[in-house]
């Protein structure tokens, strides 16, 4: 999600993480200090800025109301997407009531998209306070909290197959439409000049995503050229290895971010105006630690139910809707999962600040890609559950020539348009691709065998059979 | 080897004597020089510049012939002690023959196998220790062919031996994984040492090299992807012979293309070239303090040791293409992981620790130009060379390295160029190097090859 380009943009983003969803709503966030001054002599710590509340326990039980009314107002009324936020307790309840699965499954889907951001925002908020090392750890690894908490419960089902789609189309739409977006809205609206962004973090990620790419690749032929020594459990064995060299190399990765950040890091509180990059960026946190650390858990907790009603459903949507799991789980759950991101990540870049937009996009890709995936297969290591990298071989090379592709249009630096156009079409054919593709393997059980390959690679499976 | 064509003109004035001796054994160095100068006039006394046709005595004239029974054994004694105990890692020498004594007395394969793996290993450093004496004898175009084709001697010495025994899927394999360690561990432990000792600054390689070199390895990618995906789609005219025509082929168009490769870069060292006589002094580009860049030994000594170091790696490439199989099934581990994976980190020690040394030196290039520089010999040289000597001898040998071989080229390739075409090089990309290679060790390990390699390459099943 957007977390992560915070690590990526050196010391700013600590001090401008707060304008991120002052962008979102400006507006909003006016109002909300205007009626603050009024409700409580607010007390400045370290700067002449205001800071809502201090660390300071909430005493008195007049202020402990006024604490909580005044921390459901910031977090849950601040932003116009939270008008969302019902269709959670509606999901729930049309599940109870019908047995409407297709509603179930949509509903539970909107409900998650204003808790997904909300649960970002407070993990902004809590990376205030925790400075920038534990911070930016923070951020890396909640960032995509949503997609995780999703998977676990789909791994707990045994839906490993779920799993292994809702996290590639997680990459997918990050790679290409988040970032095609981003790229096509700031180069229409700056459309004089190229855009430019940091060469050197886009190659990083692209090269982290080209690992990740290759931890993916080698259980996928070692299972489709038969050439395993033992069917099932060398892939297996693989890719649990695999995974933890990916992790190994995904905390190498946070330690040399945050190893170059240390060189740039100038302390959050002896700045009050950084270098102009943000305009009119609130840089103090909005809610107290402990509120951030509550709100963290309720958030949470909300995710994971609804999570549990859109796995149980999206075998019974998949069948109202006449449209195959792939499809589902690669491009729908993605694309309404992640509108936030997509949101804000379209709006740095029409602010010409297309280095957040690269973080929030391709920051996302390399996480879940790094991190999410080998983190579910060893989570699915500890819960017994067979989860392993062989995404099956038309997966496996749609992320190939997807992040060949985009490292290729990240190599330069320069952003424009027309790029950005040739990514949205680019995810246009992808997704076709998933609408007409059937998936072998069945979800509602373990993952089985798909010796019979009935659909994928219909040029290859006369090879196979024969070798 | 070949790096010395991609450091420009330099190369033969001052790395030939330096790089091995150099890196390796600094202290060896003096020591041999004390007792030299005892015994013989020597090399001219001159610390920094040794010039072979300068006014300073030669120890050994090139054309007369030796004379004297004492001045022959005498430099035969020399030339033992430069060749052979200059350097520590001779100490793993003894091992040949104990290899030898092994397979006699015994009939475990295993012990055979890694015994004469450990003996082959000082053998290839001290044939290129060689051929570079030699090239110094050559002047820089037929010194840098040398190079180019004598760096890899080993590999393509026990490549040679497994198509006699027809054994062609050990010949890929070792290959393939000669390839594979060269692009990703050498390359990425000489980035993580060096990113390491100079961890403020991020090291810069010339990105023009890596990049032509990038380009040669894809090509050959292309050359092998061809006949395998033939292959696998069962598309070809007719089965069996059309890889083989194509493979056949397609080597003849790479070995051309490595041809012009070495012409071209001949082309542009020589632009820069001045004889070896009229400078004195090299442009200072490695000139550490107490280098001697004049050759160690005379041209017929060089030519000699060349040939009782080829002799002697293919007695031992022999004994070791023999027990491979039963290292196999004595070890418990597949054929295809001791080819990719064992053969070439042992085998290739040498130039491992010489690329580290080097890059912890800040010489990242001299690194790079061991590491991918010899994947691209290796690539574009010596496996269509094997095919064609493959073709001569009889033996089926194509450039179909069945699926998940190739797949893994392919990946691997496009990674390392991807990571070299930035033209820096930190801890973390050598790290992210490593971290690939031991998923690629990992896959291997699980992978069982499904030919066998015992009798000739039989159909696929």
């Amino acid at each position: 999600m957007k977390m992560d380009y915070k690590g990526q943009i050196g010391v700013q983003s600590h001090v401008e993480m707060g304008p991120l969803d002052g962008a979102m709503h400006d507006l909003d966030d006016d109002c909300l200090f205007s009626t603050e001054m009024d409700a409580q002599k607010t007390q400045p710590i370290l700067s002449n800025q205001r800071f809502p509340f201090s660390v300071l326990p909430v005493g008195g039980y007049k202020m402990t109301r006024n604490g909580v009314y005044k921390s459901i107002k910031t977090v849950v009324f601040s932003n116009k997407l939270n008008l969302l936020m019902p269709f959670g307790p509606l999901a729930i309840m049309v599940h109870k009531m019908s047995s409407s699965n297709g509603w179930v499954f949509f509903l539970s889907l909107l409900g998650i998209t204003p808790l997904a951001e909300r649960l970002g925002y407070a993990t902004e908020q809590l990376a205030f306070y925790t400075g920038p090392t534990v911070g930016g750890l923070l951020n890396a690894t909640f960032g995509n909290a949503t997609e995780l908490i999703i998977s676990i419960y789909a791994l707990k089902s045994g839906m490993t197959r779920v799993v292994q789609l809702s996290l590639l189309g997680s990459i997918l739409s990050n790679m290409l439409l988040v970032l095609g977006c981003a790229f096509f809205c700031g180069g229409l609206v700056h459309y004089g000049k190229e855009q430019v962004f940091s060469k050197a973090t886009a190659v990083v990620n692209s090269g982290l995503l080209l690992m990740a790419v290759m931890g993916l690749l080698f259980p996928a032929v070692l299972h489709y050229t038969h050439t395993e020594r033992q069917v099932g459990k060398s892939e297996l064995a693989l890719s649990r290895f695999s995974s933890c060299v990916m992790l190994l190399a995904y905390a190498a990765y946070l330690v040399f971010q945050l190893k170059s950040q240390d060189d740039n890091y100038v302390p959050v509180v002896e700045e009050e105006s950084h270098n102009g990059e943000v305009e009119d960026g609130d840089e103090a946190p909005e809610i107290s630690k402990w509120e951030s650390i509550i709100w963290l858990a309720i958030m949470t907790a909300w995710i994971s139910i609804l999570s549990d009603y859109l796995v149980d459903t999206i075998e019974g949507a998949s069948d109202a809707w006449n449209v195959p799991i792939a499809f589902i789980s690669v491009i729908l759950l993605p694309i309404i999962g992640n509108a936030a991101e997509h949101a804000s990540s379209i709006m740095f870049a029409m602010k010409d600040k297309l280095d957040i937009s690269l973080g929030v996009a391709i920051g996302s890709s390399t996480q879940i890609s790094m991190f999410g995936i080998p983190f579910c297969v060893v989570i699915g290591w500890m819960m017994g559950r067979e989860m392993d990298l062989n995404f099956q071989l038309f997966e496996t090379a749609t992320l190939f020539i997807t992040v060949i592709v985009v490292a290729f249009f990240l190599q330069e630096g320069t952003s424009n348009y027309f790029k950005g156009l040739m990514l949205i079409l680019c995810y246009l054919i992808v997704s076709a691709s998933f609408f007409v593709h059937e998936d072998p393997s069945a979800t509602g059980q373990s993952k089985q065998d798909t010796e019979n390959m009935t659909s994928e690679g219909d040029e290859l499976r006369g090879s196979y059979l024969e070798t």
